[in-house]
């Protein structure tokens, strides 16, 4: 359970991630420049798809059931945590989940 | 009154905010806090020591207790032991009233346990106010009420709720606590209208008895046996005791209890030793999300034969389970648990940053009022110091006076209780007395030096640190939320120029 | 948060208020009441669906009184809980009638 819960809060704060940087105000705040069309488009299309991906993860930790109360609790607070961590340290906002998954694979691994 | 719907919702959010604020602060962090009451619970009994034992031994030493010193009571309620609660409780008489003993759960021998607060005090403040039972949820149904027309209102009048979704701008004075209001306020709003809800829906038939008076006349007895279908019989209360038989054994029940309802919390037993004795297996409350307080497993006590399963719930009942459930938050284990302590810690920060808000947007303004005019804005100022870094003082201050105060002190829960609001009452106090920005400074590094301080105090009062796991994991926490605090005292004492240089740095980033 | 809210006068702000708090209870009571009595469902379907949505309809009507054009306006919801109240009661009152 503590693996699949700690996945899809990795996933649910990647989610939130790519959807705030598919947004241009955002995207200017951490590489100064704008994002192309595409750029943004990938970066909602991927938000989307990790949003989905982590709803299934809480699904696995929890059932389907329980599964979306805590889905909704990830997507909040990991969609805070972003908020706050743009202004004072945005490239660890966003290299945060690259560091993560290394950490996340080990705890799977060892988990087994 | 010719205004646009914009400025009558604002006026409505800005003043029910505040009136409402400071109560709905305290309920809110109680609330939070209320999350790991048996955690609390645990911490404020160092006498309890976790140990492992399964409920069949648990259970076998609690009915040997029980048969050696209260052969001839009515009732026997056994408590067991569980991950979050490694006491062993029996009660004799009535669950709520009767007399508690602890028990040693690997010997079955009587603790001596200091008589506690806990953090069930934290659990009962936050939906009575520790008032009388009806007063005070009905004010906290009031609160809750102006909760959630603050928050639609909230929604109304923020014009950019997408444009500003992950919008938070450091450094700006107004502009920053703005944005931390509406950020807390918006991407936590599933969690801020679920909580509100779900809570206004446990007292729902007291609040709005409409449809009980019209469909029931009131007879609330009557809706509660029609809306779960009891399949036992309510019984007679005997004047004479039924004859002496001995009482079936517990092992078996148990084992098939656990297999028909997962974990269980307790065993009642009536009229035990007589042969009309009832045997209820009670189950733990986090199953499922749906709260089944009471829809438990009852055995024949002499034959050991099922009488009562768990009642199949209908689904409008089953839905209004659901409802309490979501806001008792038993289900989902730790993980689901600390989501929601998160998230109630940051639902009173929403609140406080409003609160706060509503200071600084004024501060000017207010300099140059009349006199009565700036009492009453130095009078909000200082509810706002005492009700936010007060509760967390006497909050954090209810743990220390677990310790401190004698163990064998006559009624000691009620002293923590009244050293509780003591502390709150001072707090204010202080904070009237005292020049704004320093009464946040010295609540806060009180607050925070409270809790940085707790370890240290249960070396000196039970010569040792962290006794077992739990607290371990109680005291981490309490240590963290001190260096939490202690952050916001030092960047209190920041000057609001100091970051110009990264503002300056940021300045093209930025789009405001 | 405008500032045109607070210089306004006292006691259309008071009407308001109170039209929010107490007529809007009156009016929620009277539709709650009312909603148990039509809901096509057992009685205790309907009792806890209409005192579950019942908030909402709270929370609307506050809202309301202070949305309204004028403080006046605000007060409509008590005329409109009688015949609320009357169907939500109407089993009682033919009982009384008898």
């Amino acid at each position: 359970m503590m693996t699949a819960f700690l996945g899809s809060l990795l996933l649910a704060y990647s989610s939130m991630l790519a959807l705030c940087q598919g947004l241009e105000r955002h995207y200017k705040q951490v590489w100064g420049r704008a994002p192309t069309l595409l750029q943004r488009r990938v970066l909602r299309g991927s938000g989307w798809l990790l949003l989905v991906a982590s709803l299934w993860g809480c699904a696995q930790a929890w059932g389907w059931a329980m599964g979306p109360v805590g889905w909704f609790g990830m997507l909040s607070l990991s969609g805070f945590a972003l908020a706050l961590l743009l202004p004072y340290a945005p490239r660890l906002a966003v290299y945060g989940p690259l560091l993560g998954l290394p950490c996340w694979l080990l705890l799977f691994a060892l988990a087994g | 009154m010719k205004q646009t719907l914009t400025q009558s919702m604002a006026w409505l959010h800005t003043w029910g905010g505040l009136l409402f604020g400071w109560l709905l602060f305290a309920i809110f962090l109680t609330g939070s806090l209320a999350v790991f009451d048996q955690e609390i619970d645990h911490w404020m009994q160092p006498e309890i020591k976790q140990a492992s034992v399964s409920n069949a031994q648990a259970v076998e030493h609690a009915v040997a207790y029980l048969q050696r010193q209260h052969a001839n009571a009515s009732a026997w309620n056994i408590s067991l032991p569980s991950e979050r609660m490694p006491a062993l409780r029996v009660t004799v008489g009535d669950r709520r009233s009767g007399i508690s003993t602890y028990l040693d759960p690997l010997t079955g021998e009587p603790l001596v346990v200091r008589d506690t607060a806990g953090g069930t005090f934290f659990f009962r403040f936050h939906y009575s106010l520790s008032m009388p039972r009806n007063p005070g949820i009905w004010i906290v149904g009031l609160a809750a009420m102006a909760m959630l027309v603050a928050l639609i209102s909230g929604i109304i009048i923020h014009k950019k709720f997408f444009k500003e979704f992950f919008t938070f701008r450091p450094n700006k004075a107004q502009r920053s606590w703005l944005d931390a209001h509406n950020a807390s306020a918006v991407l936590l709003l599933p969690f801020h209208l679920m909580i509100t809800y779900t809570g206004l829906s446990i007292f729902a038939l007291i609040y709005m008895p409409a449809a009980l008076d019209s469909l029931y006349k009131g007879d609330f007895e009557t809706f509660y046996r029609e809306h779960i279908e009891v399949m036992e019989e309510p019984r007679q209360a005997q004047t004479h005791p039924a004859p002496l038989t001995p009482l079936t054994p517990l092992a078996p029940l148990l084992a098939q209890a656990e297999a028909r309802m997962g974990p269980l919390s307790g065993v009642v037993i009536e009229h035990p030793g007589r042969s009309d004795a009832h045997i209820e297996m009670r189950r733990v409350l986090g199953n499922r999300i749906a709260l089944t307080k009471g829809h438990n497993m009852v055995f024949d006590g002499v034959t050991g034969e099922l009488l009562a399963g768990p009642p199949e719930l209908r689904p409008s009942v089953l839905a209004q389970r659901v409802m309490f459930g979501l806001h008792f938050a038993q289900f989902g284990g730790y993980p689901m648990r600390w989501l929601y302590f998160v998230c109630g810690v940051l639902s009173s920060a929403m609140i406080a940053t409003g609160l706060v808000l509503f200071t600084v947007k004024r501060r000017r303004k207010y300099a140059s009022e009349s006199r009565l005019g700036q009492q009453l804005y130095r009078l909000v100022e200082s509810l706002n110091v005492a009700v936010i870094s007060g509760l967390a003082v006497a909050c954090i201050g209810l743990l220390w006076l677990n310790r401190l105060l004698p163990v064998e002190l006559a009624q000691r829960a009620g002293w923590e209780v009244r050293g509780f609001f003591a502390i709150w009452l001072l707090s204010l106090l202080h904070a009237w007395l005292r020049p704004r920005l320093q009464a946040w400074r010295e609540q806060l590094s009180l607050a925070a030096v409270l809790c940085l301080g707790l370890p240290l105090l249960s070396v000196i009062s039970d010569g040792q640190a962290w006794g077992d796991s739990m607290r371990l994991w109680l005291e981490v926490t309490v240590v963290a939320l001190g260096l939490l605090l202690a952050w916001s005292v030092w960047r209190l004492h920041q000057p609001q120029v100091q970051h110009s240089e990264r503002r300056v740095r940021h300045a093209q980033a930025q789009v405001n | 948060m405008s500032k045109a809210g607070e210089t306004t006068q006292a006691w259309p702000i008071c009407s308001r208020v109170l039209a929010g708090l107490l007529g809007g209870y009156v009016f929620t009571y009277a539709l709650t009441a009312a909603l148990a009595q039509l809901l096509p469902l057992d009685r205790v379907d309907a009792l806890l669906i209409a005192s579950l949505l019942s908030f909402i309809v709270y929370t609307l009507v506050i809202l309301w009184a202070f949305a309204a054009r004028s403080a006046w306006c605000a007060w409509v919801v008590v005329p409109a809980a009688a015949p609320l109240a009357l169907i939500g009661f109407w089993p009682h009152l033919l009982e009384r009638l008898a």
